[in-house]
């Protein structure tokens, strides 16, 4: 111990000596000539290359396992849709890029294929499963090399969702991590979709042992204010993020299809408003922030077409009682009819074009993997007139499609 | 880079191989250096420069410490480098905070001020190398080391990349003598080492991220009223994950550092364990603890001039241990809360000497289950984002709020957070007066094997979702 110590009581450091043990063995460090510290660590005397090997061999057995067993119950190989993914994707965009931005359906419903076929560009990428597209607009915004075409899918509950809410935090997120994307983390994250194309458990969303633990049968208290559950894994997302809805989920009737379907309903119905906040106090706040929501987004979407980016609002179809669940959060009318006119940017609700409103949506939300090249191209022709039109003010409102019940 | 990522198990096979294929101790130190270097880098690579500058410069002042013929001359060149470390660190941590309470004080007197807001990255590990760099100094000049020749070793120990960004805080005089000769290869010291990497990760990415962090993060940013139980699951949640998140640090850092060949002292001895808090001192951020008394507490006189002199240099030197872990008063009010019952203590201990009683198992562990409490209470202030959030969470705690409380954590993550803390204390209340080497050098080899198959399949169950560590913005 250190000489100095001798004139203190102070007890609330004075480190205890190393504590024998009677089967370990002390290994001599290299002495200091300066140094009165002794800290040579102490090694257990245990047969360590047995045990090394015996561990090895157990590991990798239960890991051969676990993986085997994934693969059972219908996983197969393919990357996490992670913030990594989204940030390298961002980090594509180029002054002339054509950015899709939005939620899953956007994710889900728009073949890149396709896209780059008819448009001349692969579009990259950035909508993102279960956000608000608003933070990555207003990144796009404050984005001066940006001037390309931007194709925004509108979903208004998710569009207009708070701040603080979970759909802004998943934008938020990603949006975070390409700010603070070190090398290390880049590094990681090439390595880790290496492995990813390779190993089927390894699927952050439902085989992490975070996500088995929440999937353990536990009931919550009868007065828990618990989010519901996210859907199980039903989907794939390639190195240029092209999401692909996996087969199972896409069968009428199966268990994935079913579960997935019934996991929207809940996630999809307005939460009761905070106790600790006066209900009509709550509507007012909540009333003032759509409000400004309306005019950030107005505001954002003038700076992009000065500097010459073409827009277009995109809404993609959407079936089934989810319909009336988004309507009863955000009403059609007042959602996408103001985003519409408000900014006098062309605008395609899906909902209403027959050739695009055909499809059956297996889960009521996204189109299967062969729907969606269908759907892609048929959608082309829209995107191609929305792209080439002129653009109107938004006080010309008038001009601007008028937006129907889907 | 994260110890719990792919980019440091791949950096770190390499440097392994490297390191235990070169013959040369010289060279083998230099690539120790480049490896510690390419380490910090990986974060932001103009800030290794920073730290480079740090420690140049005190080698430097090391020298001129050394080389002065008066006292006055000494002081002065010590002076000189706690100006320059302390200044640094200043600057980066504590600039937007000096700023804003001076701005605070002004308007006091009625002065409007709006100071500007320093756009800075406060870069990682400040805290820890600055105080790894400054103790060389301070040592040279207390006399207890004498200055190193090789500039080389010097930034070897201020930056050897296992202790570099979130401890332990390992002193130069107990870093450069091994760095003077080279450590002989030792398979046992070197799996054992690789088990206690696999333990750190184990308690870092399981215990702290997977078991723990939810709840604690849920409670800690949650606006309204809480339930009571969902409070006091929140702070155990919490009171876990800061032990395992920065325990797992240095217990990856000591096995790290083994595998290279290098012995790092303990940081943690079961601390939550403790009967009271000077015993806790003793077994929390060690190395913290041991810096603060040698460079502080007993500079200041230590005990030496009276209690009341002794109790009043525990609360600065307590204070200061509160504020270098984060410039906010939140973290000052921790601080202070560990300062007053360290004084307590010493007041009880004086008053209850000769007491007889206080050494039976029943008041030992209900002393234990006090200080436990009291701590808890103390990281409420540690972790709330401001006063407020602090308040809300105490009166949740106590039961004394005003309207109903908000149960908002699932059952299964309290069942959780319960089995967590069932077994942390357990655990350290049965390893209190051993060692971890004590015990698993009498566990059957089967046992040991089970263990760390257990805990290397759990690491690759979590899926790496790569968190950083806590201390890491400190």
């Amino acid at each position: 111990m250190h000489s100095s110590t001798s004139n203190s009581e102070f007890d609330l450091t004075t480190a205890p000596a190393p504590l024998p043990s009677p089967n370990a063995r002390r290994r001599p460090a290299p002495r200091a000539a300066q140094s009165d510290l002794d800290f040579t660590r102490v090694i257990p005397a245990l047969p360590w290359k047995g045990i090394v090997a015996a561990t090895a061999l157990l590991t990798l057995a239960a890991t051969v396992a676990w993986e085997i067993n994934a693969r059972t119950h219908g996983y197969a190989p393919s990357l996490n849709d992670t913030p990594d993914l989204w940030a390298e994707q961002r980090n594509r965009v180029e002054p002339n890029s054509i950015v899709l931005v939005g939620t899953s359906r956007m994710l889900f419903n728009a073949d890149l294929d396709v896209l780059e076929e008819a448009l001349g560009q692969r579009p990259v990428q950035l909508a993102l499963a279960g956000s608000s597209p608003f933070p990555v607009l207003a990144d796009l915004a404050q984005d001066p090399s940006f001037h390309g075409t931007l194709i925004l899918d509108i979903v208004p509950a998710m569009f207009l969702a708070p701040a603080g809410s979970p759909p802004m935090a998943v934008s938020q997120k990603a949006l975070r991590r390409r700010d603070e994307w070190n090398y290390s983390q880049k590094w990681s994250h090439r390595m880790g979709m290496d492995l990813e194309e390779h190993v089927a458990f390894l699927k952050q969303e439902d085989l992490s042992l975070a996500q088995l633990l929440k999937q353990l049968p536990i009931p919550n208290r009868a007065n828990a204010q618990v989010g519901p559950p996210l859907p199980p894994y039903f989907y794939t997302v390639d190195r240029d993020r092209r999401g692909r809805m996996v087969e199972q989920a896409a069968i009428l009737g199966s268990p994935l299809q079913q579960r997935v379907a019934h996991g929207w309903l809940p996630l999809f119905t307005m939460p009761p408003p905070p106790s600790f906040i006066p209900p009509e106090q709550f509507g007012k706040m909540m009333g003032e922030a759509i409000e400004q929501r309306f005019k950030d987004t107005a505001q954002h979407i003038a700076t992009l077409r000065a500097r010459g980016v073409k827009i277009v609002f995109v809404r993609m179809p959407v079936q089934g009682p989810l319909v009336q669940k988004e309507e009863a959060i955000v009403p059609l009318a007042f959602g996408w009819g103001r985003l519409v006119q408000e900014n006098g940017v062309p605008a395609i609700d899906t909902n209403t074009v027959p050739e695009l409103n055909s499809f059956i949506l297996p889960e009521w939300s996204h189109l299967s993997a062969p729907d969606s090249v269908e759907f892609t191209k048929r959608l082309v022709p829209h995107l191609q007139r929305a792209l080439g039109a002129v653009e109107v003010p938004a006080a010309a409102n008038a001009a601007a499609p008028r937006p129907t019940s889907g | 880079m994260l110890f719990n990522s792919l980019t440091f198990v791949v950096f770190f096979v390499i440097v392994l191989t490297l390191y235990w294929t070169l013959r040369s101790w010289e060279a083998r130190k230099n690539l120790l250096l480049a490896a510690s270097y390419l380490f910090y880098g990986t974060w932001n690579p103009p800030f290794a420069l920073l730290l480079f500058a740090t420690t140049a410069l005190d080698f430097w002042l090391g020298a001129r410490i050394a080389a002065a013929r008066t006292p006055g001359q000494r002081k002065a060149w010590l002076i000189a480098s706690l100006t320059s470390n302390l200044s640094m660190l200043g600057f980066f941590k504590y600039g937007n905070f000096l700023l804003e309470n001076t701005k605070a004080l002004l308007a006091l007197a009625g002065i409007a001020y709006q100071p500007p807001h320093l756009d800075l990255f406060l870069p990682i590990g400040i805290s820890f190398y600055t105080f790894h760099s400054l103790s060389y100094t301070l040592d040279v000049y207390r006399g207890t080391t004498q200055p190193t020749r090789s500039l080389r070793d010097f930034t070897l120990a201020v930056s050897f990349f296992p202790q570099l960004v979130a401890g332990p805080i390992v002193r130069a005089v107990d870093f450069l003598p091994q760095a003077a000769q080279p450590p002989k290869p030792d398979s046992s010291r070197f799996i054992w080492g690789l088990l206690l990497m696999t333990l750190g990760l184990f308690e870092k990415t399981v215990l702290a991220d997977t078991m723990l962090a939810s709840a604690a993060e849920s409670v800690f940013s949650y606006h309204g009223p809480l339930a009571s139980l969902d409070a006091w699951t929140g702070v155990l949640a919490f009171s876990g994950q800061i032990f395992f998140d920065f325990a797992g640090y240095s217990t990856c850092a000591i096995g790290a550092a083994l595998t290279l060949g290098f012995h790092l002292r303990d940081n943690f001895r079961f601390p939550y364990a403790a009967v009271g808090f000077s015993d806790f001192w003793r077994r929390w951020h060690i190395s913290l603890s041991t810096f603060l008394r040698d460079y502080l507490y007993i500079p200041l006189g230590g005990n030496r001039a009276g209690a009341v002199k002794a109790a009043l240099n525990l609360m600065i030197v307590m204070f200061i241990g509160g504020l270098w872990h984060g410039a906010a008063w939140t973290f000052v009010v921790w601080g202070v809360i560990h300062g007053l019952m360290l004084v307590l203590e010493r007041v009880l201990r004086h008053i209850f000497k000769d007491a007889a009683w206080t050494d039976r198992l029943g008041v030992q562990v209900l002393l234990g289950l006090g200080t436990y409490a009291v701590v808890c209470l103390a990281w409420v202030f540690f972790r709330a984002p401001d006063f407020g959030s602090a308040m809300r969470i105490v009166m949740a705690m106590v039961g004394r709020l005003p309207i109903a409380g908000d149960a908002i954590l699932p059952t299964r993550e309290i069942l959780q957070v319960m089995i967590v803390t069932a077994g942390l204390l357990a655990a350290h209340w049965l390893l209190r007066k051993t060692s971890m080497e004590a015990v698993v050098a009498r566990t059957p080899r089967w046992a040991v094997t089970a263990v760390w198959s257990v805990m290397l399949f759990s690491i690759i169950l979590t899926q790496g979702n790569g968190n950083a560590f806590i201390y890491f913005q400190f």
